[in-house]
């Protein structure tokens, strides 16, 4: 019955039924988006080449090999059983906490009259991969083999920014590897002819794979949406759809993300992502807040705009000659000044390298200039933190040329913290990320540059030569401070008023933060308006006041205050448009849960715990 | 590369080196899928898949299947025996000689003392058919107690109560395959994607070469009800008085199929007098399934030229278990659909070998569907085993259910429970939990060290799991299929057989009959046992299931295949040759939700688990989907109460009470509350279980609950997670 010829691969075997061969159907030449399929035509240099996988320099002879693949999910006919997402942890030998294939749903209706929709969702090998363009080490390609986004582990550094900024929560960060990793599209199935695990493995005619834009046996559609999938408009993900079932007008999903889905009556079939109030409470959750993955780019942030902002306006009014601030550079400050600036860049830059999940790789973050603002980034902080150091070394010793070569250092510092800070916000106006993508962040992080840089020149003056020494100094930054304060005041206003009227995602971290941290919100603003006002007392009164040692002190302690929590609000609010999860699997709320009561740790609870 | 590097460097994947694949058969459901576990150099398993030329599966496997060889090396198996001389003290590790010794000691003390009844065995539908006739030869031949029964009575007991009692025989008349023929499918309490999803998939693989009506009896709307023709949301407990009104619109307007009841049937007179008292309008408002649905219903499939119904515990786990099961019978009987393509009843089977318990592990007889209230088959077996017909009981002693109560009462004083765990897996789990501290001797044999039961045993003994052995299982379609040594037993665990016949020595009648040490030796027995029967496995051997992948018995000596259906000539085993139509009056005896406790209460199964979760809660990419209990409950009930989604409420009913967290869908009756069984401490310390009177099975599926918000939070999450020991 069976020929013994013995199969190359562990996965091949000689009664491989016909379901999980890939299928020889006709596709267009072009791709909707007007891509070209046959990634071959554009790159004809590609062809002919080894995916050299686990050593093995054979190449597959399959008549499709260059054209863009990718999944088809009919979701009529997913039953939510699991099989496509174990096949793939099974395949990929993935720990219980992660996975490259996730099935969530959404609902609606009332009983009997329910519907569930089951949608599984893995890579969907964009033809706009923004995760190859974000990866700072460029731990991405996209192959003409397949149209597959591949990503090397081995090459990643474990800064996450990928995760970032898939619409799809297709790449994985593994916390206890400390690198990403994420679908491969079983290359090394498909170069023996067959589809994926997870589509062979499905049980119910719902997960399917093929050449992009070609319709497998007795399917009806080529959708590119489907309720609760993001716009393909940011990516144009290599996925396609069935959906003819009616659905409800409304449905929710039944992880702990704030958000429903309406039918949008002027398109008739489409669905928009809104707000839905979960009946939360008010609560602080302050240690919450302070204690996420995310506090490294806290410390980050806060110190290199601190920084920056303290330096290029010192170094400006050196340039220009504004004395109020210029002459501490003549005085006693001068020394604790430099070193002040250089400490705390330094422990920024120290906290973003440690967050890393493979520090030692750190050199690798300059090596996708070409696209990520994530390189460029580094490159601007490091160019400046570079130049300060030059600035500060010539500054203090005396040599010929000394002055020349400081200001040498200071231009260069200049250039990286225009370079640096331009593209660390850049880096955050991610479309998957509503609740960053808004010109507040914009405010935030400069407005918070001009408050910290200038509280933190106060800060050093007043402590070398005590408040009486500074008093234009003070007055001035603290004009300055409340430009910058004010900045972001403004930024919250209009960003809370646009995230509310843009509905979705954006709406529902807003929702998250006057209710789950809805009191650390109030504090921050309540921080924020006493600064304004005292600031503003501070740099309006006439005559001048000088605050003394203590409620100098508190301003200062109440304007790092209202950063810090400002910017982890800022960290831990953000909703991705990513796929709902389920109820345990993919829920953000259960995997909190399990941290807090200790069912994470056992590892088949399939929750990383808190280290 | 079309972006990216410019080098490309060589792609790496998990590779997995297999050097061997070997065949087995899957331990988990009744579907009886055939898989491939690869082995490594080292010997260790290191992946599963279906077998691509099997019949059952065709290559695919459920999530459960695809993570199956890690169970070899899984958390929590037993190591060594362990025994103690009370429950509330610590084990000590003995060694095999030690544990066999104390045990047939203290077997033959409470029965010397007590009885030879008092000494009670309930085993399982885990294990394979060799061993479970080596137990019932054991039990049966050796031992002598008429206290030994199945876990099966907690799942399909009923199937086999309903299929005797409708065919003089218990067995699935139908296959697979009849999805390929029928014309409409009927589920009663099946939830077919999520129990059985190899099986939902070959319905599916049916669906799409062609369409035909897919009617759907639940209560919650599953994924098969959603995705059904018609799905009647049924009132739970009320399935008979549903197939007595598809009947009585069947009979009434002349769909029936006449000549078929004629030619095949008795005891039709008395049958149609209680159908008559089911019109439509007054079943209606007892089922909840209005006029007009249960006549389009009826007629539906009256008219199709096959029909065939399904059911797996919707109907079994209720009083009316039996009944119900009868009454699918009934209603196929009448439109002659049993026994050809696509017209059947066939019951989803629960466990991997509940099939073969219930043909070969004498629980409820003697093997091979033989009675002991039969005189002819008392003296066959006790011939064969070399022993006086007299030793055996003239009629079968207690069922699983009745067991416990017996312990309460001080009639048993000694239990040997193989591979289940009761102490999760009964309802009013309190009660057990105090009729289990009663037992003066309680031996546990399983391949789980930790499965809860163990609290309470005096000697643990370690048991080989699943492919450590060799041996057959039985599949829902009567496939005997094989599964081969795949692995060495962990640490100094051992095979059931061999447990068996360990004790089996130890006993005087133990050593004048012949327990052989192979289960393909065991396998030779069947074979004569059945020849000429109705489960005939004479033309079988090991290497021909293993050629064909499974073979549906009857196969007759000599035949190269087995057989897809049974009754096809329309014969059956009652003494007429006919089957029994048999009148069916409805009795509500179900605690209803009333004002104290206004909810029903539903259990059941999820996908990613298997029973008490002694395996696949040790499977992390099983167990991450439901890690803890929850309950499905309406959301605009839990409006009312301020139950919000996510949060633990607390679950009260007439027996105690559960904290359980809450997971708000629409999916559930606004009077209704669902919550899988598969949870140590949770659902099954509410439930009540009353009793089929025929099957004895117990009613999981219908009880009565009150819900109440719970204010701590924190202390119910403690409470809940003490319960996870894993």
């Amino acid at each position: 019955m069976l020929d013994k010829v013995k199969p190359k691969h562990y996965f091949e075997r000689n009664d491989e039924p016909a379901y999980a061969r890939l299928p020889l159907y006709d596709a267009p030449q072009k791709n909707r988006y007007g891509q070209s399929i046959d990634l071959a035509v554009e790159h004809p240099e590609l062809t002919g080449k080894s995916l050299n996988i686990n050593g093995d320099v054979s190449i597959s002879e399959h008549p499709n090999r260059y054209k863009q693949h990718g999944f088809y999910f009919n979701a009529d006919n997913c039953i939510s059983c699991h099989a496509c997402e174990s096949a793939c942890s099974e395949k990929n030998n993935l720990p219980p906490y992660l996975a490259y294939r996730a099935v969530g749903y959404v609902e609606g209706g009332s009983w009997p009259n329910y519907t569930r929709l089951n949608i599984s969702m893995a890579c969907n090998h964009c033809d706009n991969p923004v995760c190859l363009k974000g990866c700072p080490t460029r731990a991405y390609t996209k192959f003409a083999e397949y149209g597959a986004v591949l990503q090397d582990p081995d090459i990643c550094f474990g800064c996450g920014y990928c995760t970032w900024v898939c619409p799809y929560n297709a790449p994985q960060l593994d916390m206890k590897k400390g690198h990403v990793h994420k679908c491969n599209m079983c290359v090394d199935r498909l170069e023996a002819g067959l589809k994926p695990a997870c589509a062979s493995a499905c049980l119910a005619g719902a997960l399917d794979f093929g050449v992009i834009e070609t319709m497998p046996e007795n399917r009806m559609q080529l959708q590119t949406q489907i309720p609760g999938f993001p716009t393909p408009a940011i990516t144009h993900p290599n996925i396609r759809f069935q959906q003819t079932k009616s659905l409800p007008r409304e449905m929710t999903r039944p992880d702990a993300i704030p958000l429903r889905y309406e039918r949008d009556d002027q398109s008739g079939t489409g669905y928009r992502t809104k707000l839905r109030d979960m009946q939360r409470d008010k609560q602080w959750n302050l240690k919450k807040l302070l204690s996420s993955h995310e506090n490294a780019h806290i410390a980050f942030t806060l110190s290199s705009q601190m920084v920056m902002g303290a330096f290029v306006m010192l170094f400006i009014s050196q340039l220009f000659g504004l004395t109020t601030l210029s002459t501490i550079m003549n005085g006693n400050s001068k020394i604790p000044l430099l070193a002040g600036m250089l400490a705390v860049l330094g422990f920024g830059l120290i906290k973003l390298n440690l967050h890393l999940g493979k520090p030692l790789r750190f050199y690798r973050g300059f090596n996708n200039l070409r696209y990520s603002p994530v390189s460029r980034e580094i490159a601007g902080v490091s160019l400046f933190f570079t130049g300060l150091a030059v600035y500060s070394l010539f500054n203090l010793i005396e040599l010929p040329f000394a002055s020349q070569l400081a200001m040498a250092g200071g231009y260069v510092a200049l250039a990286g913290a225009v370079i640096g800070s331009w593209y660390m916000y850049k880096l955050y106006r991610i479309p998957a990320r509503p609740f960053w993508n808004h010109w507040q962040t914009a405010t935030a992080f400069w407005g918070g540059s001009l408050t910290l840089g200038a509280g933190l020149l106060t800060f050093i003056s007043c402590v070398v030569t005590g408040p009486d020494a500074n008093h234009h100094l003070i007055q001035a930054m603290a004009l300055v401070a409340l430009i910058g304060s004010g900045m972001e005041a403004a930024g919250h206003l209009f960003h809370g008023r646009d995230m509310v009227r843009q509905g979705g995602e954006g709406a529902a971290s807003w929702y998250d933060q006057t209710t789950t941290y809805g009191y650390s919100y109030y504090l921050r603003n309540g921080l924020l308006t006493i600064n304004l006002f005292a600031l503003g007392a501070l740099a309006l009164a006439v005559p001048a006041t000088t605050p003394n040692v203590v409620t100098g002190s508190l301003l200062l302690t109440s304007i790092l205050a209202t950063a810090i929590i400002s910017r982890a609000l800022f960290y831990v609010l953000v909703i991705p448009t990513t796929m709902p999860g389920a109820f345990f699997w993919r829920n953000r709320g259960f995997q909190e849960h399990a941290r807090e009561t200790g069912l994470a740790d056992m590892p088949q609870t399939g929750v990383l715990p808190n280290h | 590369m079309l972006f990216g590097r410019s080098r490309k460097n060589p792609v790496k994947l998990a590779d997995k080196p297999v050097v061997e694949w070997k065949y087995t058969t899957c331990g988990y459901c009744s579907t009886g899928c055939s898989i491939e576990v690869g082995l490594d150099q080292n010997g260790e398993a290191i992946t599963s898949r279906g077998v691509g030329g099997a019949d059952v599966n065709r290559g695919k496997l459920c999530l459960k299947g695809i993570f199956e060889h890690e169970l070899f090396r899984s958390a929590g198996r037993g190591r060594a025996p362990l025994m103690r001389n009370h429950y509330f003290e610590s084990f000590k590790e003995a060694d095999w000689d030690t544990a066999l010794d104390k045990t047939a000691d203290e077997i033959k003390r409470i029965q010397s003392t007590y009885g030879r009844d008092a000494f009670a065995i309930v085993s399982t539908g885990q294990i394979m058919t060799e061993e479970f006739y080596t137990l019932g030869k054991l039990a049966r031949g050796v031992l002598g107690t008429n206290n030994y029964d199945g876990n099966t009575t907690l799942c399909m007991a009923s199937a086999v109560s309903g299929y005797k009692r409708s065919f003089g025989s218990d067995g699935p008349p139908g296959c697979y395959d009849d999805f390929e023929h029928t014309e409409c499918l009927l589920a009663i309490g099946s939830n077919l994607p999520e129990q059985h999803p190899i099986i939902f998939w070959r319905l599916k693989q049916a669906l799409e070469k062609r369409r035909f009506p897919v009617i759907v009896v639940d209560p919650r709307v599953t994924m098969f009800a959603q995705m059904a023709d018609i799905h009647l949301p049924i009132t739970p407990g009320t399935d008979v008085v549903l197939l007595n009104s598809l009947m009585y619109v069947i009979l009434n307007e002349g769909l029936a199929d006449r000549a078929y009841i004629e030619a095949h049937t008795s005891g039709y007179d008395e049958f149609v007098k209680v159908v008559q008292e089911y019109d439509p309008v007054t079943a209606s408002r007892i089922c909840g399934i209005d006029e007009d649905t249960i006549r389009n219903v009826a007629r539906t499939y009256a008219k199709a030229g096959a029909a065939m119904t399904i059911w797996t515990m919707g109907i079994n786990q209720s009083t009316h278990g039996s009944d119900g099961v009868v009454g699918i019978n009934n209603l196929n009987l009448i439109t002659g659909n049993i026994g050809k393509p696509g017209g059947t009843s066939l019951s989803i089977t629960g466990q991997c070998n509940a099939m073969g318990t219930r043909e070969w592990s004498s629980c409820s007889g003697l093997p091979g569907y033989r009675y002991l209230e039969k005189e002819q088959d008392r003296a066959e077996i006790a011939k064969f085993w070399g022993i006086d017909p007299e030793f055996f009981p003239k009629q079968r002693g207690l069922f699983q259910t009745d067991i416990f109560p017996a312990i309460e009462t001080g009639q048993i004083k000694g239990l040997w429970i193989v591979a289940t765990n009761p102490l999760t897996s009964m309802p009013n789990t309190p009660r057990i939990r105090k009729t289990l501290e009663k037992l003066e001797f309680l031996v546990v044999q399983d391949a789980y060290a930790d499965t809860e039961t163990n609290e309470y045993s005096h000697v643990y003994l370690p048991a080989a799991i699943w492919a450590e052995k060799e041996g057959c299982f039985t599949n829902t379609e009567r496939r005997v299929n094989l599964i081969r040594n795949v692995i060495k037993p962990y640490a100094e665990s051992k095979p059931d057989l061999w447990i068996f016949n360990q004790i089996a020595k130890r006993f005087e009648q133990g050593q004048l009959i012949n327990f052989p040490a192979t289960t393909e030796a065991v396998f030779d027995e069947l074979r004569i046992l059945s020849k000429g029967r109705m489960l005939d496995y004479s033309g079988m051997s090991y290497a021909k299931i293993e050629a064909q992948r499974g073979i549906q018995w009857p196969c007759t000596e000599g035949a190269e295949q087995g057989s897809l259906r049974l009754y096809t000539d329309g014969v059956f085993q009652h003494a007429d040759g006919k089957a029994k139509l048999i009148p069916l009056p409805f009795i509500d005896n179900n605690e209803r939700p009333d004002d104290e406790y206004p909810f029903w209460l539903n259990t059941g199964r999820v996908v990613e688990h298997f029973h008490t979760r002694t395996r696949t809660g040790k499977v992390g990419n099983l167990n991450k989907f439901s890690p803890t209990p929850y309950m499905e409950m309406n959301p605009d009930a839990a409006a009312e109460l301020g139950i919000k989604h996510g949060s633990y409420a607390r679950l009260t009913s007439r027996r105690g009470d559960a904290v359980v967290m809450v997971q708000l869908t629409q999916r559930i009756a606004p009077n209704s509350v669902f919550i899988p069984f598969h949870f140590h401490e949770c659902v099954n310390r509410v439930s009540l279980g009353l009793l089929d009177p025929w099957s004895r099975q117990p009613a999981f599926k219908q009880s009565a609950v009150k819900i109440s918000p719970v204010s701590d939070q924190t202390a119910a999450a403690v409470r809940n997670k003490a319960a996870r020991t894993f």
